[in-house]
């Protein structure tokens, strides 16, 4: 159980309060809980709309739709299954990509745009300036280039893994692999430190 | 065979990252739910992405959480039931409009102070479900007389939830009657609260069939049987 006290550091728990414990009390209706939950994750969902949508206005809506949701959704999350924060920054992730891959669609139909117009380097560019935390900074330097890539790509920039391999030039099985095994030595690598 | 195109599980990495179409998440998910090891790494994976998450945090602006908390104080919970299905759905922006309409002129996520409305006023179970419910659809009109009503309505749930703003106020020993008409005939579906600042509460009308239309009156305090007064409006509840 050594990634599971690991975890909890990397993600950054702020303030005495647990945010699994918060989630079981605002299930059951507490404000005072949801406000504590607020503040303990709302950094790192409008950092994750952020760096996905780079747009500061959409990323506070997206930020208050999130914590909303967590609010009503509270009692889908199950105690003792899975890691809190893991599961909000899945809604907020998920909200994020929603967003802005409905924005690409439309752009794409506006023929604003050939591609997508966002290539890796800017991606990565955004958001090394944003990287703070000097762990996940350190361990995805560990990655091999395509897997660094990979990762920063779907993540960050909000591709599918198929726009991915179009993107790098890759078969997309490769790419899938690749995903998974970037992951993994990121597991290593934050849980090893 | 090619089992690394076609093997579900070789999913996982882009499932996590969020790296798929909603058709791969839904294949993905059925793999997921017959096989524990999967979600074991499932799981394990997911922190990293919290990691990932958690490194671009960023300072949250003053008064949004404050903004957020006071919404929430106006918004329902979903049951566990319901909360199931919320992830998929657009649900949310559904309910934020519904909420806006509630709220109406304090803005999106504004709701003041002085009409907050509690989560056992918003019945919240039957609301949730009609709110929730993935064919839900929303609709905003003029009443004859002056205000305007807000009603999402969801086929699948055969009901509808009913808000308005700033109808005219009646004289003592009167209401409005919201009732539901059509081939099924006319039924009282509902009488509606007091209105606090102007908006009134929203309130469900179950067992809306094929061709109804919903209709509002004014009647004698305590509601009638069948209208007796000309509708203030009827608003057909077709798709």
């Amino acid at each position: 159980m050594r990634q599971l006290a690991r975890a909890a550091d990397v993600v950054g728990q702020v303030g005495g309060d647990d945010p699994e414990v918060l989630l079981g009390r605002v299930a059951r209706g507490d404000e005072a809980a949801f406000e504590a939950l607020c503040n303990a994750v709302a950094g790192m969902v409008l950092g994750i709309a952020r760096a996905v949508l780079r747009d500061s206005f959409q990323a506070e809506e997206v930020c208050q739709e999130v914590l909303l949701e967590l609010w009503r959704s509270a009692c889908g999350f199950k105690q003792g299954q899975g890691n809190a924060m893991a599961w909000v920054a899945t809604i907020a992730h998920r909200r994020a990509i929603d967003r802005v891959r409905s924005e690409r669609r439309a752009a794409d139909r506006e023929q604003r745009a050939a591609s997508h117009g966002i290539d890796y380097d800017q991606v990565a560019e955004s958001v090394e300036i944003r990287l703070d935390r000097e762990r996940v900074r350190r361990c995805l330097g560990s990655l091999t280039e395509l897997q660094r890539e990979s990762v920063i790509l779907a993540y960050y920039g909000g591709h599918t893994f198929r726009e991915v391999a179009e993107l790098l030039g890759v078969p997309e099985g490769t790419v899938k692999t690749r995903m998974r095994d970037g992951l993994i030595r990121l597991r290593d690598c934050m849980g090893a430190e | 065979m090619r089992p690394n195109r076609t093997e579900p599980h070789s999913l996982v990495g882009p499932y996590v990252l969020d790296a798929v179409t909603p058709e791969d998440r839904a294949r993905f998910e059925r793999h997921l739910s017959t096989c524990s090891a999967c979600a074991t790494e499932v799981d394990e994976l997911r922190r990293v992405t919290a990691g990932l998450a958690a490194a671009v945090a960023s300072p949250v602006p003053d008064g949004l959480i404050a903004q957020v908390v006071r919404s929430a104080a106006a918004t329902p919970q979903l049951t566990a039931t319901a909360a199931r299905f919320a992830w998929a759905t657009k649900t949310a922006a559904v309910l934020a409009v519904v909420l806006m309409a509630v709220t109406a002129g304090a803005g999106f996520f504004a709701v003041r102070a002085d009409h907050q409305l509690t989560v056992t006023q918003f019945r919240e179970h039957q609301i949730a479900e009609v709110l929730n419910a993935p064919d839900a659809i929303m609709k905003t009109v003029r009443a004859r007389s002056a205000g305007t009503v807000t009603v999402v309505v969801s086929r699948r749930e055969r009901a509808l939830v009913f808000t308005t703003e700033g109808l005219p106020r009646l004289p003592a020993g009167h209401c409005y009657q919201l009732w539901l008409v059509g081939p099924a005939g006319e039924r009282s579906a509902n009488m509606l609260p007091p209105s606090r600042n102007g908006m009134t509460s929203p309130v469900v009308a179950a067992g809306l069939t094929q061709g109804d239309w919903a209709s509002l009156t004014v009647e004698p305090a305590g509601g009638s049987e069948q209208p007796t007064t000309a509708p203030i409006l009827m608003l057909s509840l077709a798709g």
